[in-house]
């Protein structure tokens, strides 16, 4: 039998609505590049801020300080990506945040343990504690906001009990300190010294990282059993995706990313504080990564819209004090981005269900 | 579709698929008990019962998404247990769902190879060969004839119908030995029903793939199939081929909504030897 064409494609037939209006043409562009919005809200924010600044916004000194910060919150946002879009959510990373890198101090003055020793078991940890996460999540079936708000206070209880939730001043060790994190760019520091680029490390590894997992999500089987596992479980499950593993999968790798920020946190302030991470830095990393474009419904996530998310919350944090306002008000701000980025997700999701017939 | 072209199955046509005494149970329910099919090589057998009749929790376990309470599954002449979709597909046994496990998120062709992607290997990384998949998801279509706007479209943006296609496309693909449709045209035209219809009337006069439909419409049944089993309260009431079943006497005993034993004293009354 020769084949018959099953519906003829035009446009009118197969459902796609044509764009009307100037908005809906402007939500369409929105839903293919999520990053785009966040992209364009960060390069408003950083000619506002260096306007008002007089120019010092960008100055090496205070990037270095903004990207240091953008850095940590990336790590961090980037990871809730992944857990957003296989449809769960890690609120402990902020309390891996802070034990990772207190057990390879703790390592390192009582029993001379290297810092590089120390930081792979800081991060084989924070890999643990999310195969733990995972694991509970999906084999009892508790809901991740619980089992990680359950972990997240396990975690901070042991973190400030084990040494009289004492910070620890944490030798410094070359090159570890120079690979993983210095301190910041100095005045008279020049731009393309060794030091110009060692006060950058936090923020490179981040941008390394996130490009490393920007990669697997889109170019890997891992990636598209991920984004299946969010998108319709049932549906990847019957076709045969290991839903139950990708998850745990996601959250090993997000127990990682904390880890690994603390750890950074720490080589660059050599001070590995129980208190380091407080629950809000896992907020911020979760506006971050809503801000830059990931929906909380599952199935679709951008770690670069997370890193950039995580820019524009840093550049919040830090301009605002700098162009003189109260240090209080940029979670106005923050708070107010929050809510239009929901505002502003909903509306591009909307558009897409009713594009569907 | 002339039905007078297919040659009715061979009457030595090995028996490629035996689910055997299978029962399973939801919690206090009970959606089949003591289920036995037969399936032999290029049949296309007819799965009918009322909604909730247990049809496709019976496919499921056969697709390995469920695991049977009791009851055994023997492919290709060895018993077989199947863990997870995986290892059913693994086996050459397809399915379409009723739910067509399609992730809308997903664009068609990574629909199409999902669970089976086609790499390569650059700088040392698996990464996947996008440009293949895409290229072997429009040829495949193609020969289909399926036509829809684009490979790279989300599967949420297309038609119901559309879906059902690319979910049928996507288990004819792999030349499966076996394969399972549960519902497969209920969001289909006319026009795209017969070319469904079609693609298994193809399959059938090869007489190499066999298929297990699930459908409500009995006129098509007797279109393309061989045999009728038709399920009923989580129990196989009736086992009857095409050939020698009329559709009025198939809508009478499903009507009659009674058990087996009622049904096979009811059907020996009317027409002794079908049962
Ligand atoms: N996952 C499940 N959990 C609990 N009960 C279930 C589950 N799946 C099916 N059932 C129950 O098993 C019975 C058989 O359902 P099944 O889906 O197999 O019916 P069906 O014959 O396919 O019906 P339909 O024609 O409506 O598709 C129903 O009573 C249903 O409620
Ligand atoms: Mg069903």
């Amino acid at each position: 039998m020769p084949p018959i064409a099953i519906a003829k494609a035009g446009k009118g037939a197969v459902g796609v609505k044509v764009p009307q209006t100037m908005t809906e043409r402007l939500l369409i562009l929105l839903s293919r590049y999520r990053e785009a919005s966040i992209a364009v809200v960060a390069i408003v924010l950083v000619v506002y801020f260096q306007v008002g600044s007089d120019g010092g916004f960008l100055s090496p000194q205070f990037m270095s300080v903004v990207l240091r910060d953008t850095g940590r919150l990336g790590l961090i946002a980037a990871a809730e990506v992944m857990l957003m879009i296989t449809g769960e959510i890690d609120l402990s990373l902020s309390a891996i945040f802070s034990i990772a890198p207190y057990v390879m101090a703790l390592m390192s003055v009582t029993w001379a343990v290297p810092l590089a020793v120390g930081a792979v078991v800081g991060v084989l940890i924070g890999v643990l504690v999310g195969a733990i996460n995972g694991i509970i999540t999906v084999r009892f079936r508790v809901p991740s906001l619980i089992t990680t708000v359950g972990m997240l206070f396990f975690l901070q209880g042991i973190v400030v009990s084990i040494y009289n939730s004492q910070p620890i001043v944490a030798p410094v060790e070359q090159p570890f300190n120079a690979i993983f994190g210095q301190s910041l760019y100095q005045p008279s520091d020049a731009l393309l010294s060794w030091h110009g680029v060692t006060a950058f490390t936090p923020f490179l590894w981040a941008v390394l990282i996130v490009l490393a997992l920007a990669l697997a999500l889109n170019r890997t089987t891992f990636g598209l059993h991920t984004i299946a596992t969010g998108s319709n479980i049932i549906g990847a499950r019957e076709i045969g995706v290991r839903t139950d593993r990708m998850k745990i999968y996601n959250f090993m790798i997000a127990g990682g990313c904390a880890a690994f920020a603390g750890i950074i946190n720490t080589a660059q302030f050599t001070s590995a504080d129980p208190q380091a991470g407080s629950p809000f830095l896992t907020l911020q990393a979760i506006a971050a990564a809503v801000i830059g474009g990931t929906s909380l419904l599952g199935g679709s996530g951008t770690v670069i819209g997370a890193l950039i998310g995580a820019f524009v919350v840093a550049s919040l944090n830090n301009g605002l004090v700098m162009i003189g306002a109260q240090a209080t008000v940029s979670d106005v701000y923050l708070g107010a981005a929050i809510i239009a980025a929901m505002i502003l997700s909903i509306q591009v999701d909307r558009l897409r269900t009713r594009r569907r017939l | 579709m002339n039905t007078q072209t297919i040659p009715p199955l061979a009457p030595d046509a090995p028996v490629v698929l035996e689910m055997s005494n299978i029962s399973k149970s939801f919690g206090a329910v009970t959606a089949l008990v003591d289920v036995s099919i037969k399936l032999r090589r290029g049949e296309v057998l007819a799965l009918v019962g009322d909604n909730g009749a247990g049809k496709s929790t019976l496919i499921k376990i056969l697709s390995g998404f469920h695991q049977p309470d009791t009851g055994t599954i023997v492919s290709q002449g060895k018993e077989v247990r199947f863990a997870s979709p995986r290892d059913a597909r693994a086996q050459g046994i397809e399915t379409v769902y009723q739910d067509l496990a399609l992730i809308g998120d997903l664009s068609v062709f990574h629909n199409m190879f999902l669970g089976r992607e086609y790499h390569k290997r650059i700088l040392g990384l698996n990464l996947l060969d996008n440009r293949k998949m895409r290229e072997q998801a429009q040829l495949y279509l193609d020969t289909l004839g399926i036509s829809i706007p684009s490979v790279n479209s989300t599967v949420d943006l297309l038609s119901g119908g559309q879906r059902q296609c690319i979910a049928v496309a996507r288990s004819i693909y792999s030349s499966p030995r076996i394969l399972v449709l549960d519902e497969p045209l209920a969001a289909l035209g006319v026009r795209e029903s017969a070319h469904v219809l079609g693609l298994i009337q193809n399959l059938r006069q090869q007489r190499q793939v066999s298929v297990i439909l699930i459908v409500h419409n009995y006129n098509q049944i007797f279109e393309v199939c061989d045999r009728i089993n038709f399920l009923h309260s989580g129990e196989v009431a009736l086992d009857a081929s095409t050939a020698d079943t009329s559709e009025e006497e198939l809508i009478r005993i499903v009507k009659s909504g009674l058990g087996r034993k009622a049904i096979d004293a009811a059907a020996a009354e009317v027409r002794p030897g079908i049962v």
